[in-house]
């Protein structure tokens, strides 16, 4: 197979990703608007407006996952030393609305680039952090030795958007810019409320 | 925006259509202004990921289809420039290298081969100013009309010739012929 064609493919596999990665997102987003579900590459979490004292809850699941309920947007850095002390070594930033951080946060343990969406959904960075109910389930066992889970968090009216990175080495900080996608996702979520 | 976004987005055959329309012209595109196949080829994949990224911001209004990407190619470029300087970053995306062949790899050089003038007017153009030596690059590099490469750029006609016009007469100081360089 000639480059063109190798590009081609890496390009269909990108693709594929990011369809997958729009209706997975869309999907949940109908849900939490429901009941209170979450989604992925993009979670969608429900916020907790005033009632709650604490702005996030941390707890242990069963199966050696952890937990991280969001209830407001702020004390990251307590959250993160929250989360170190569990041997997660977490960045999280909180965004504004429709915002997303620029790319180069530092060198990405995982790119979509080479791989089938099949291979790219095994990936550790696909892993580490699952949607569960208002919040997230973190696996450490996805983060190895000098790596940091990165976690962009920004609000979208009543519920959140999450991305996830897994970062090897230095983390840079966030350069806030706005999410090129929301149009776009916003869009389609008009176009096809009734999904699911 | 979202018109324009569906012209590329809507199914993949519409990309993978634009993508063999535009694939030799980006190719030449950054063989005249990078030597090594490997980088020429990481480079061309990074140019059409940033328009599966970009592509709702494809104005059709505004110039052809490779005028528009030709400055996505230049953006990519010298996103590229700012990160070599980076050797974290330059270890992470050797790693992430497709295998070429030998057939890619003599494709490629041959390209590279052919723009050797190219680059070498690109060096003499390196002392303009940045808005100027754009302008001549893609004009004279390029070959792009004045009208798409004011596109490219995102500047008026009128003014993209000024900056051209400013950019040859401070050129003809130089002891380099600007005549038939081509890609």
């Amino acid at each position: 197979m000639n480059f063109e064609e190798q590009i081609l493919m890496e390009l269909k596999a990108e693709y594929g990703a990011r369809v997958e990665r729009r209706r997975r997102t869309r999907r949940l987003m109908m849900v939490t608007a429901a009941a209170g579900l979450a989604a992925v590459a993009a979670i969608a979490v429900p916020l907790l407006t005033g009632s709650e004292s604490a702005a996030y809850a941390i707890s242990k699941n069963d199966d050696g996952t952890i937990r991280v309920e969001l209830h407001e947007f702020r004390d990251a850095d307590k959250l993160e030393q929250d989360l170190k002390d569990l041997g997660v070594n977490a960045d999280i930033t909180y965004l504004n609305s429709r915002q997303i951080c620029a790319r180069d946060r530092g060198q990405n343990v995982d790119s979509p680039i080479g791989k089938t969406p099949e291979e790219w959904e095994k990936t550790a960075v696909r892993n580490v952090a699952r949607p569960n109910g208002r919040g997230m389930d973190i696996d450490p066992r996805h983060i190895s030795s000098g790596q940091t889970l990165v976690m962009e968090v920004s609000e979208e009216g009543d519920s959140v958007t999450l991305g996830t990175r897994l970062i090897v080495g230095e983390v840079r900080p966030c350069n806030p810019m706005d999410d090129p996608t929301w149009e776009e996702r916003k869009a389609e979520e008009n176009r096809q409320p009734a999904e699911n | 925006m979202r018109r324009q976004q569906a012209k590329i987005a809507p199914d993949f055959a519409a990309f993978e259509a634009f993508y063999r329309r535009h694939v030799d012209a980006v190719t030449r595109f950054l063989a005249r202004r990078v030597d090594d196949p490997h980088t020429v080829a990481d480079l061309v994949a990074e140019v059409f990921m940033a328009v599966l990224d970009s592509a709702h911001t494809y104005r059709p209004k505004l110039g052809s289809e490779v005028a528009w990407l030709y400055g996505v190619a230049r953006n990519t470029l010298s996103a590229e420039r700012r990160r070599a300087f980076r050797e974290s970053q330059l270890t992470a995306r050797a790693s992430g290298r497709r295998q070429l062949n030998e057939d890619d790899i003599a494709r490629l050089e041959e390209r590279i081969d052919a723009a050797r003038h190219s680059r070498q007017a690109l060096q003499a153009m390196a002392g303009l100013p940045d808005g100027e030596r754009a302008m001549l690059e893609l004009v004279v590099i390029d070959q792009l009309s004045v009208t798409e490469a004011a596109a490219v750029l995102g500047i008026q006609p009128g003014a993209a010739k000024v900056r051209l016009h400013r950019a040859r007469r401070a050129l003809k100081a130089l002891p380099f012929s600007m005549e038939g360089i081509s890609g």
